[in-house]
């Protein structure tokens, strides 16, 4: 993988490498779509951007409020044979291996443009760094046909002692029974079941999501706090061990409620129980709960 | 409008004793969708049934509930009850009113309670039943027998009289197995050889079976009636065709390495047969010993090879058969005891050998001529020690499980020591003596009254060497002593295990095996040779330690299920199956790797999509990947429908829906 990585001087020249890489590979017309990042309309908001026009690569950037997740866009083009070029941070390129994993993209389909991320900004406080960020275990991409490298990479857990853990993590966990009923509570009565989380969730890749069906019926259909509950409650058990951590389910909240918070606890539960890596590090390493060996630990049974 | 009739059944008294069958006939008629309740003494009884088939007729019931005892008991009597009616057998519904309630509880009220809300869940799920029609999956008429000792001949022999064809397939160059090596049989002492080998050259003449030796089992593929398995035939540089089985190569071969068959006692040339009496009589070169393929330089066999047989350039060959059925006669290992009996010198004393070696030692073909001559210095052995149970019931040396022939060979072996050497003394220290078998006890009584063989309850602690003996140290636990003997010999009588691959092979075929790795059966009482994989049988110790006559009876018994089911041209198949709703499906695959029937596969789908594909062009086919359910290797068991997050996955009978519907009624 190394005859494709472009060196950077700083992270201020991400931008005009992508540029070049994306108008190349569109004027080859070997690639129909290129999906990126362009400016939004605020400053402190980029927004995804979706190329097919080589003169239209100039509007690609990359600044540190590229938050966005793109791999979920993938999915429109399943199964259609268009290959399409995209660009991943060091965690939306592990959701992408997730979805080569789950047999949802094609390999081949895809030209993948890794860069190595320099770190992004809160989206609500623009000053603190994402809480992405601070569980984050790759800035550099695990999977990429090219890449820019950007020297200022770094992840919060490069330094010793790094935790891969929310940050309101160690909060809940310290709460007695009682208090973490009421905590988890107020948070299911505050949803109001818009399934953004789960639409912007690259790991939910269900043609029809359980929850959408209706024969039978697993959820009511009205906003009420145990139906809510048993919402989350399934949607963390649906993705766990297969969670990257890439954070858009908390970022695309339109009621800012910690909804990373249970599949952090569950990444974090699987890799200590099962003494594996976190999920979809490398294409070649199955998720934890996807196989079994007739050695896997069953204390916990 | 679905019509439901419900009948309770008082099973004598077992459920009207602490259920009140009259009343839930009664609050039945109200449950939804019930048009017809009543209650009868014995429901599965002839009457019981006629009243069922009289009352769908009558009230043009197209649901039925019947509460009475497990489904497990009477789901297929009362099935086949209603196959007798224009309704699907599968529109029936049990209330396990018995088991799970009368015989349980105590308080009538009570018990009655629950019984109703029992009913009243099959009334919601019976309304939720489809019918359901089973499949017909063809039956290839050829088995496959793996392993060829004497459960694997036995049963080859069984099926091939039958007229079906067979393949026998062994490992080793020859057929024979750990029965080839034996020298005596008990309890008639008549020589191991000399019935076996006029069954191995019956299988080797029998017109319907094809001996396949020094080949292995690669793959297993496909299902019940139709499997499709891979044999590696192991290049073994002798062409079988060609070789008139001369022994001349073996004669002159001057590459000499330990002998298997005579438990490295004596050696034998890099390119060999087993033993005289090998079947099929065509020599192999083991490649590790020949002096070609260590050095590159020799090919004497081949030079005087008369019949051009010998090709120095053969590979593994891969086939692929198909069979209807195969027998698992694999056999057993024996216990390592070197490794973990530190006390009886780990293996370094030449002169403690175990029960195999002695077979060979005192058998007329074996390396001393069946002379008994200690290892050691080939001086004739005057007191000989058996020690019981090395491995066997020993849960922290060895195996919890009792190896159940030992007993009986070391009698035998001790009656030989004192019939072959006059004025020899035998020593047996023993746990117990288990003698179980016809004319057992009376060949154990006969060593030790007319052989005078010595018994010593107790085990062996130590066994050291002083002055040129073997010192054993033991514990006679009758007389509460110390014993120490002098012996010129020790023989070990270790247990028999599962061969080392086992759980390797059990996963290429898919059948299960226990917690000392040999080989599950269905059921240990009632399906005693069927695996829980349609179509596989077992016969033999792979399925767990057994003598040579429970292992024929056992071979007999698989050759029977084997016929039974290749006599047949087709077999229907359960429809209580997994099912893919391909309009859920991602194809996401996970629901494959957990299958342990190896039932589901991808398939790809081409379909038209509406609209355009996301920034391309309108009106495009898109192709996509669906799980598919191969209706003859599913057995219903459900595991990947629990593990399809998007429930595209549903058991027929036991859909979500059913089991909410029940859920709901509750």
């Amino acid at each position: 993988m190394n005859e494709n990585i472009i060196q950077v001087p700083d992270k201020s020249g991400i931008s005009k490498i992508m540029r070049e890489i994306a108008g190349d590979l569109l004027r080859q017309q070997t690639i129909s779509l290129v999906i990126g990042w362009e400016k939004g309309i605020l400053p402190n908001k980029s927004a995804p951007a979706f190329i097919t026009q080589s003169q239209d690569a100039e509007k690609l950037i990359f600044d540190e409020y590229c938050y966005h997740n793109l791999t979920k866009y993938l999915l429109q083009r399943k199964g259609s044979g268009l290959k399409t070029a995209i660009f991943v941070k060091g965690c939306d390129s592990r959701s992408l291996v997730g979805l080569i994993q789950d047999n949802q993209i094609a390999r081949e389909d895809i030209c993948i443009i890794g860069i190595s991320c320099p770190g992004l900004m809160e989206e609500r406080n623009i000053v603190i760094p994402a809480k992405k960020c601070e569980i984050c275990y790759t800035s550099v991409p695990v999977e990429y046909d090219f890449l820019i490298d950007c020297p200022e990479t770094k992840t919060a857990n490069d330094e010793p002692g790094g935790s891969y853990a929310h940050r309101e993590l160690p909060r809940v966990e310290n709460m007695t029974l009682d208090q973490r009923n009421i905590y988890w509570q107020k948070m299911f009565e505050n949803c109001i079941r818009c399934y953004a989380c789960r639409n912007t969730c690259p790991v939910c890749s269900c043609k029809e999501c359980c929850f959408d069906q209706a024969n039978p019926t697993w959820l009511g259909k009205g906003n009420s706090t145990s139906d809510n509950g048993f919402y989350h409650l399934v949607r963390a058990m649906h993705v766990a061990g297969r969670c990257v951590g890439c954070g858009e389910c908390e970022r695309v909240c339109p009621m800012n409620l910690p909804v990373m918070l249970l599949n952090n606890k569950l990444s974090l539960s699987i890799e200590e129980l099962f003494d594996e890596p976190p999920a979809s590090l490398s294409l070649d390493v199955t998720a934890t709960l996807n196989h079994f060996k007739p050695d896997d630990p069953e204390e916990f049974m | 409008m679905k019509k439901v009739g419900v009948f309770v059944c008082h099973c004598g008294t077992n459920i009207s004793q602490t259920v009140n069958c009259e009343h839930l006939a009664e609050v039945a008629k109200d449950m939804p969708g019930v048009v017809f309740s009543t209650e009868y003494k014995y429901m599965c009884s002839d009457p019981g049934q006629t009243m069922i088939k009289k009352a769908i007729e009558e009230h043009n019931l197209d649901r039925v509930v019947v509460a009475a005892c497990s489904p497990r008991m009477h789901e297929a009597t009362f099935r086949k009850c209603l196959s007798g009616t224009d309704l699907n057998p599968y529109l029936l519904e049990i209330a396990n009113i018995r088991e799970q309630c009368s015989w349980v509880h105590s308080d009538k009220n009570k018990a009655t309670a629950k019984a109703e809300d029992l009913i009243s869940m099959s009334v919601a799920k019976a309304l939720k039943n489809e019918s359901l029609t089973p499949s017909v999956i063809p039956i290839h008429k050829r088995a496959l027998v793996i392993g060829g000792g004497i459960a694997g001949i036995q049963a080859a022999l069984d099926i091939a009289d039958t007229g079906y064809q067979v393949d026998l397939l062994e490992r080793e160059p020859s057929i024979g197995g750990k029965m080839a090596q034996i020298d005596k049989t008990f309890p008639t002492m008549d020589c191991s050889a000399c019935i076996l080998t006029p069954k191995m050259v019956d299988a080797s003449q029998h017109p319907n079976i094809t001996i396949i030796a020094s080949s292995e089992v690669e793959k297993v593929e496909g299902y019940v009636g139709n499997f499709d398995v891979t044999i590696r035939r192991k290049a073994t540089c002798v062409d079988p065709i060609k070789c008139t089985g001369c022994g001349l190569c073996s004669q002159k071969c001057p590459a000499k390495t330990d002998s298997e068959f005579e438990c490295g006692m004596s050696k034998r040339p890099a390119i060999y047969s087993p033993f005289p009496q090998a079947i099929p009589n065509i020599p192999i070169i083991d490649q590790t010993a020949c002096r070609y393929f260590q050095t590159g330089k020799c090919k004497i066999c081949q030079r005087i090879c008369t019949a051009d047989a010998i090709n120095f350039e053969d590979q593994d060959e891969l086939v692929t058969i198909r069979y209807g059925a195969i027998v698992v006669a694999t056999g057993y290992a024996l216990y390592d005891h070197r490794d973990k009996y530190g006390e009886y010198g780990y293996g370094q004393y030449t002169d403690v050998i175990t029960g195999l070696d002695f077979e060979r030692l005192v058998n007329a073909s074996g390396p001393t001529m069946g002379k008994i001559k200690r290892p050691s210095d080939g001086q004739e052995p005057k007191t000989v020690v058996f020690i019981k149970c090395v491995g066997s019931r020993d849960a922290t040396k060895g195996h919890e499980y009792c190896s159940r022939a030992c007993c009986m060979y070391t009698a035998k072996h001790a009656t030989m020591v004192r019939d072959k050497i006059k004025d020899s003394q035998a020593i047996v220290f023993y746990m117990d003596i288990r003698t179980p078998g016809k004319n057992y006890e009376e060949f154990y009584l006969r060593a030790v009254e007319e052989y005078g063989v010595t018994y010593v309850r107790g085990r062996v602690s130590r066994i050291y060497m002083e002055n040129g003996k073997l010192i054993i140290q033991g514990e006679d636990t009758i007389l509460g002593t110390q014993v120490i003997v002098e012996a010129d010999m020790v023989v070990l009588a270790t247990a028999m295990e599962a061969q080392p691959d086992a759980t390797e092979f059990a996963r290429k075929l898919g059948i299960t095996f226990d917690q000392n790795n040999f080989f599950n059966e269905a059921h240990p009482k009632l399906r005693p040779v069927e695996t829980f994989a349609a179509g596989i049988y077992l016969a033999g110790a792979c399925q767990g330690p057994k003598d040579i006559p429970d292992t024929v009876a056992q071979a007999g018994a698989a050759a029977a299920k084997v016929v039974a089911l290749l006599s047949k041209d087709e077999m229907t198949t359960e429809p209580i199956i997994a099912d893919v709703n391909i309009n859920r499906c991602s194809g996401c695959g996970f629901c494959v790797p957990v299958c342990p029937y190896k039932a589901i596969s991808l398939k790809t789908l081409t379909e038209r999509v509406h609209g355009s594909v996301a920034w391309g062009p309108t009106g495009r086919e898109v192709t996509r990947q669906v799980a598919e359910v191969n209706k003859g290797l599913c057995q219903g068991c459900g595991a990947c429908t629990v593990n399809c997050r998007a429930s595209a996955l549903d058991l027929l009978g036991f859909t979500n829906e059913q089991i909410l519907a029940e859920v709901d009624a509750l």
